[in-house]
């Protein structure tokens, strides 16, 4: 089965400035592919290369079976996109959007009647389409962005962050319809610095400083890039004490995650529960709890950017979506 | 082609939406034309009368005062102040209270009655070169009169003393004015307001319209669609030819009901050359708005473009006295077709056979305007 997307040494300049690096991967069709990173590693980037918005500087990608770089057009029939920000015209409703849209990809009359309300009821905003989006609050923006993005019926959708800024339980909703339309048979490339919902992805590339770092499923990244016990330990100021912890034989990383720090401890190693809390308590702060924990996407993230980050020597911004 | 047609249309329904929706800018659109129009027409008057004008009287006899009576009597010069003596007439030109003295010297009546040469003397203002050459005009005008009516007057008495008639021809020449009789300079003047009035109210609005919407970040949801960049510009035009009608059409009923201005020739025509206009006013606007990356630069863009077209256009100064290389400039200008075929059609029921070179060039200039745009228009961010 030819792949939906295959990316081969992308790259994109501005300047002197390098935002995407020698970037290659496939995606499936029917996958749905997370890219994963800080603001600026180059996600958005890539996505509007992808979707022929900017030319590559370097490198080619076959979307939908059309090269970006010779084809943009002929891609855009077949792609639906989702940009980061929202880009929907705030002084029409939903339903005035829609016919816009649909008719820019030559949606017309009863098909195009038809699509309004399928997309419309999917999306769940009968009740709203006629409000202008401006007025409406970020979760139903977001949802109606989907919409337009999913209208014209494309194989695959590209969404920039689709879910920055929204409550927890829209982001549930949203991702339920994502992972609806992947069932169907849409290809998704997705972009979220939420590592939780990277979970949800088959698939995840993993963008540092504008290079894919790691690609794998969330279970690969985990085993590969979060070998060894995570412990998840909480004590009075822990942040100030970090560096004590690292100190530890066996520990690979001591980062904050949460209210606490997660301690990442090598195979084997002579670092355990009672390690932990003596040096702690050394320290002046006993520890109010020290557990083992699954790793999360999160320890991945951090252990490939800190390597990336002493192997490259840049670092990358990591900002708290909150 | 029925793709295209349905992309064309969803463009022309999402900008009469959006256009409709704002209020300030319907108000911009099709009702502060409509202001403009009144206030400039009533402003761009190049009538001159009631200039200003200190009289010196110092010969004070019946027939100095029946001379200045008659140079003042059809309204062009008006007495607004009186002085004893030149140096006081001239403080009063000097401090801007009068644009022209009239001095009638001691010695005028003596001098007419001795049959000697009797000199008066006008002294004019000349920072405002049209104006005082007009009342200088006048003044002129009226003096050679009064000197042909002084040489007749003793003609007759000699014809009477000789017991035979006495007589000279002169050359009578009397110019009759074709058109606009009157002369009346709003006539002239308010086709060149309604030109201006539109060319602002579409070429600036169309100029803004992509910028705003690079600006803002809905351009690129437009651009990963495969619209074309002509569709898209087309359809962004479209409803604002509806607009350009409206405005022209109420433009001239304003004026014929305010300004008097005759509508001598066919509307139909008309409106025809007013959608090629329209054209070329539209396509400029998108084209500077593909050029400018903020609504800021597209006004300026907007700005940049209106002021030449309007001063080259013949508008306000007739392009014949402009030098060789600025009238050969002015071909170049759409603004100089439209305005020709609107006097032309208006004044003198002029049709498509006397306007076909002006109607084919606006024709010509828009099509191209509008195809650069869309060249111009890439599809790719940068």
């Amino acid at each position: 089965m030819t792949p939906a997307i295959r990316v081969e040494h992308l790259t994109r300049r501005f300047g002197a400035f390098t935002a995407v690096r020698d970037v290659s991967f496939h995606v499936e069709k029917g996958e749905i592919f997370g890219y994963l990173g800080a603001n600026g590693a180059g996600k958005s980037t890539t996505i509007r290369m992808l979707c022929g918005l900017l030319a590559p500087s370097e490198g080619d990608a076959v979307v939908a079976g059309h090269r970006v770089s010779r084809e943009p057009e002929a891609i855009k029939w077949r792609i639906g996109y989702m940009s980061q920000k929202f880009s929907l015209y705030r002084d029409l409703g939903a339903r005035e959007n829609l016919e816009f849209y649909g008719g820019a990809y030559g949606l017309g009359g009863r098909r195009l009647r038809r699509r309004i309300a399928e997309v419309v009821e999917l999306t769940d905003l009968a009740e709203v389409r006629d409000v202008p989006t401006g007025e409406l609050p970020g979760g139903i923006r977001q949802r109606v962005a989907l919409a337009n993005a999913i209208l014209h019926e494309p194989e695959i959708v590209f969404l920039d962050e689709p879910t920055a800024g929204v409550d927890p339980v829209s982001r549930r909703a949203f991702w339920r319809l994502i992972r609806h339309m992947a069932e169907a048979g849409t290809t998704v490339f997705v972009t979220t610095h939420y590592m939780d919902e990277a979970e949800y992805c088959a698939r995840i590339g993993l963008m540092v400083a504008g290079r894919l770092a790691a690609l794998d499923t969330p279970a690969a990244l985990k085993r590969r890039h979060a070998p060894g016990t995570t412990w998840h330990v909480e004590a009075p100021a822990i942040l100030r004490h970090l560096a004590a912890l690292r100190r530890l034989p066996g520990v690979v990383e001591a980062t904050a995650f949460g209210r606490g720090a997660h301690v990442r401890v090598a195979e084997g190693a002579p670092t355990g529960e009672a390690e932990l809390r003596a040096a702690l308590a050394a320290a002046g702060v006993p520890p109010t709890l020290v557990e083992p924990v699954a790793p999360t996407l999160e320890d991945v993230f951090l252990a490939v950017a800190s390597a990336d980050e002493q192997a490259a020597g840049t670092a990358a911004a990591w900002e708290d979506p909150a | 082609m029925r793709r295209l047609l349905v992309q064309l249309r969803a463009v022309v329904v999402k900008e009469a939406r959006q256009t409709v929706r704002d209020r300030r800018m319907l108000f911009m659109l099709l009702v502060a034309p409509v202001f403009q129009l009144v206030m400039l027409g009533y402003a761009v008057n190049l009538d001159v009368d009631h200039v200003p004008t200190v009289v010196v009287d110092q010969d004070r006899t019946p027939t100095s005062r029946e001379h200045l009576r008659g140079l003042l009597a059809d309204g062009t010069l008006e007495e607004t102040a009186r002085a004893d003596g030149v140096a006081e007439a001239n403080r009063l030109l000097d401090a801007g209270e009068a644009s022209v003295a009239v001095v009638i010297p001691r010695g005028f009546t003596r001098d007419l009655a001795r049959g000697e040469p009797a000199p008066v003397q006008v002294l004019l203002d000349g920072s405002d070169p049209n104006r005082s050459n007009i009342a200088g005009a006048a003044a002129s005008q009226y003096f050679q009169g009064a000197a042909l009516d002084v040489v007749r007057g003793r003609l007759e008495r000699l014809s009477a003393a000789m017991g035979r008639r006495v007589s000279f021809g002169t050359i009578d020449a009397r110019p009759r004015i074709f058109y606009n009789p009157r002369l009346d300079s709003a006539i002239f003047m308010v086709p060149g307001v309604a030109v201006l009035v539109l060319i602002l109210a579409t070429t600036v609005v169309t100029a803004m319209g992509i910028a705003r919407e690079r600006e803002v970040g809905t351009l690129e949801q437009v651009l990963v669609t495969p619209i074309s960049p002509g569709v898209l510009m087309a359809g962004k035009a479209l409803p604002f030819v509806a607009v350009g009608l409206i405005d022209v059409t109420t433009a001239l009923t304003v004026s014929a009901w305010v300004f008097d201005l005759p509508i001598r020739g066919s509307l139909a025509f008309l409106g025809v050359a007013t959608l090629f206009y329209l054209m070329t006013t539209l396509g400029v606007g998108l084209f500077i708005s593909t050029v400018s990356e903020t609504q800021q630069q597209a006004f300026m863009g907007g700005v940049f473009f209106i002021l030449p077209a309007i001063l080259l256009s013949g508008i306000f100064t007739p392009i014949s006295s402009m030098p060789a290389w600025m009238r050969a400039l002015t071909w170049l200008n759409p603004v100089r077709y439209y305005i020709e075929i609107l006097r032309a059609v208006l004044l003198k029921a002029a049709g498509p056979a006397d306007l076909a070179l002006q109607t084919g060039a606006l024709f010509a200039y828009g099509l191209a305007i509008i195809g650069l745009a869309s060249l111009r228009f890439r599809k790719r961010l940068r």
